[in-house]
């Protein structure tokens, strides 16, 4: 197959990013605009999601435990697995789908266009161009949405323990905030930074490498979310064997 | 003025869902069509399925085996991996992969054919692109639904093997002993109830958006980006719901 | 090299080479595009190349402006080889260079004057004030000056084609390149940008290189012809030279003229 080839574009691809960054000046103004676009459009979504995930994590807690009479553990279940588990894979799956798929999408059309081309003969280098700002924007505001997820999260959670389920809210909250360290933050914070890293890399490559007309585009950004989502689910389980393992 | 163009939108998908539903229930089916595109469904998702529930699984057994090595009752990590794949796990990230994956091809590959006027082109042979395109497609994605969401437990369960017993030294014996003393049959009818309604959603939502793309190959990008957010969103609203129903826990 | 081209550019040019090609090949899997292509592109003068469409003209332009790398030869460009230069080396020859992409390559999420002051914004010290009255300047250079604030998405075909040259020669270059700059438009509106290119030539004394398969575009404006065909270069010569062309290729070609 055409594996290892591909590899080495991916990894030259890679090299190009780091180089055209480091050896241009930082466009920080675009970054930050790139960061508040990518914070505005996904938050909307994300508190929706989070909120769900939150209601359902109690549910199902409370639904596993009451088999071994430990409801007072739904508090617990639901830091253990929301915060450090759910929230940040969750938040990088939204983001993959919504700001993922509209880098994709945006650089393969440029890349048809051949606007891409037009950029490299204004003597403009397009990596630095176009993704070193996603990518710092990205890595800026990951972090952010991810700890505002964790907090819609828990607080949705209570909120369904004490009315849907019955629990005793003081109880569940001791059991969350016993359960989660500062550091837990931390961990959560270095995740998104790397799910970030992976969602814009991935993205802006298979937008770079879309193929002719408007299937090329369709079928760059379906590729792109695919990789994506995938990297990040096996990313996750190597970053929570390392930090909390 | 952006209340009402949602409002018409939303419209316009009732309209567009009842003509695709109509269809469906309704012969001639086209068999051949449809069997390419469960194929194409299955041979597209499956490892995406399987590369995301098996680490998911693996970070289950990590985090269950935190929780019950404090209560000492590590004999509950293979009924609660096995309980929370089949009602979770698997339908809702399966569901996730297969719009990821299949909704957004469908979403591209329909978006392409109307930005290419071959939708158009196929009405004015007077041959019906909702039967011929969409139908297929939704049908497809209804009994590959299932089907992955098989695939995704297997992943999650094995994984969560791996993870706990090869690798932190859980018990193999008591991984697989245990493994079903808690999961019923309305855990694995539940599952499937949830795949088939996420498959449902996925179909409708991709199948929509690619009919109506429009504005060149920047449109079918949009129509792809849309899917994905749609159907996500959507089904991680009403799996809440199906949880509660299906699963919920009785006063 | 063939020897009859060879010694007609010898022989008739006096003028110095702005751009030297050298036995250019170029493969896509199977598919050869160009097959040892071979030319001197002159300064100061306006050279077309014509050629039926998907015979490799817009591959050769990208060779020029170091886009593709060829499988062999040379593109010299001042002493740099465009087929091994560094980026720095493509940089420094591209700041020299003006390009018109064939279907315009504008930025969709800019104003059309926003696109023209796009490079004076990386390559210049002016301030904003400062672009936008050149970047009005040559809009008004390629008689457009009622687009300055237009949305890119808005502009029908004619003006997207003269947005996109405005932003090619905003930087005032020394060559510059047009892919098919009459494609996809009315008579009309490809004789305002034949025109357009003729005004440039003689105010501004630039080299040009015109991909056409449009040999009424080519008669009109160029000094030199060359006519591309199954990747090679069957001819190439001064324009009253080529138009007496006995090459069977070029003839076909001519005889759709009148
Ligand atoms: N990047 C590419 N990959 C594969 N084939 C290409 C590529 N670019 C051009 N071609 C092929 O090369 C041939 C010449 O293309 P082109 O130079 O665009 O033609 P034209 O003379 O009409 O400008 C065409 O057959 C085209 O399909
Ligand atoms: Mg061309």
């Amino acid at each position: 197959m055409s594996l290892l080839p591909g590899l080495a574009r991916f990894g030259r691809f890679l090299g190009q990013i780091v180089w055209s960054t480091v050896s241009n000046p930082l466009p920080v103004g675009r970054a930050l605009e790139e960061a508040h676009r990518i914070g505005v459009n996904s938050l909307p979504i994300l508190l929706v999601v989070s909120v769900f995930v939150g209601t359902n994590l109690s549910v199902q807690g409370a639904s596993a435990f009451s088999t071994i009479h430990a409801e007072r553990y739904v508090g617990m279940f639901v830091a253990l697995a929301g915060v450090r588990e759910m929230a940040p894979i969750m938040v990088a799956s939204m983001v993959a789908a919504k700001a993922g798929t509209e880098m994709a999408s945006q650089i393969a059309v440029m890349r048809i266009q051949e606007q891409i081309d037009a950029l490299e003969v204004m003597a403009i280098d397009p990596y630095w161009f176009l993704i070193t700002p996603r990518l710092l924007g990205i890595l800026l505001v990951l972090p952010a949405l991810t700890m505002i997820s964790i907090f819609t999260l828990v607080v949705s959670a209570y909120g369904v323990a004490i009315t849907q389920l019955g629990l005793d809210g003081h109880t569940f909250l001791e059991q969350a905030t016993a359960t989660t360290h500062a550091m837990d933050l931390v961990y959560c914070a270095v995740k998104a930074f790397v799910f970030g890293l992976v969602i814009c890399v991935l993205s802006c490559y298979h937008g770079f490498t879309s193929g002719a007309g408007a299937s090329g585009v369709g079928r760059a950004t379906n590729a792109a979310v695919v990789m994506a989502a995938v990297s990040c689910a096996i990313l996750n389980y190597l970053l929570s064997e390392l930090l909390f393992g | 003025m952006h209340l009402f163009d949602r409002l018409a939108a939303l419209g316009r998908f009732g309209l567009f869902t009842t003509r695709v539903i109509r269809r469906l229930i309704t012969p001639p089916w086209e068999i051949e069509e449809i069997s390419r595109q469960v194929w194409l469904l299955c041979s597209r998702c499956a490892l995406p399925v399987l590369a995301t529930t098996t680490p998911l699984g693996m970070v289950m057994a990590l985090q269950g085996l935190v929780i019950f090595s404090i209560f000492e009752a590590e004999q509950y990590l293979s009924p609660l991996i096995s309980v929370a794949t089949f009602r979770e796990l698997s339908p809702v990230l399966a569901s996730v992969l297969v719009a990821a994956q299949g909704g957004s091809s469908f979403a591209a590959e329909l978006g392409a054919m109307r930005i290419h006027e071959e939708i158009d082109a196929t009405e004015v042979m007077a041959i019906d692109p909702i039967r011929i395109h969409v139908v297929p497609r939704l049908a497809a994605i209804l009994l590959a639904c299932p089907l992955l969401n098989l695939l995704g437990s297997l992943g999650g369960i094995g994984g969560g093997f791996v993870s706990a017993v090869w690798i932190k030294g859980h018990p193999g014996t008591l991984y697989w002993s245990e493994l079903w003393s808690m999961t019923g049959g309305m855990d694995l009818i539940g599952g499937q109830i949830k795949a088939l309604v996420f498959g449902a959603i996925i179909g409708l939502v991709a199948t929509y958006e690619g009919f109506f793309a429009s504005g060149g190959a920047p449109g079918v990008g949009r129509a792809v980006n849309r899917t994905v957010v749609t159907s996500a969103t959507t089904f991680i609203v009403v799996n809440y719901f199906l949880t509660s129903a299906l699963f919920g826990v009785p006063h | 090299m063939s020897p009859d081209r060879t010694s007609v550019s010898r022989t008739l040019v006096p003028d110095p080479v702005a751009i030297r090609i050298e036995e250019l090949r170029k493969s896509f899997g199977d598919l050869v595009v160009l097959d040892g292509v071979s030319l001197d592109i002159l300064q100061g003068k306006t050279t077309a190349i014509l050629g039926p469409s998907g015979c490799g003209k817009s591959v050769l332009l990208k060779h020029i402006v170091g886009l593709l790398r060829p499988d062999s030869g040379h593109v010299w460009i001042d002493g740099i080889d465009m087929a091994i230069a560094t980026p720095e080396e493509k940089l420094q020859v591209r700041k020299r260079f003006g390009m018109l992409f064939q279907h315009g390559a504008l930025f969709e999420d800019l104003t059309a004057g926003e696109n023209i002051a796009f490079p004076l914004r990386y390559h210049t010290r002016l301030t904003a004030a400062q672009r936008r009255a050149r970047a009005q300047e040559v809009l008004e250079l390629v008689e457009m000056p009622e687009l300055h604030d237009r949305p890119t998405s808005a502009l029908s075909g004619g003006q997207r084609k003269r947005v996109a040259l405005a932003r090619a020669i905003v930087l005032e270059p020394q060559v510059v390149l047009f892919d098919e700059p009459n494609s996809g438009l009315d008579p009309m509106t490809s004789t305002t940008i034949d025109d357009l290119i003729l005004r440039m030539k003689e105010r501004l004394g630039i080299t040009f290189v015109v991909i056409t398969h449009d040999i009424v575009q080519a008669v009109r404006i160029s000094d030199w012809v060359g006519m591309l065909w199954q990747g090679r270069l069957v001819a190439y010569a001064p324009l009253p030279v080529f138009l007496h062309s006995e090459h069977p290729i070029v003839r076909r070609f001519l005889s759709r003229t009148l």
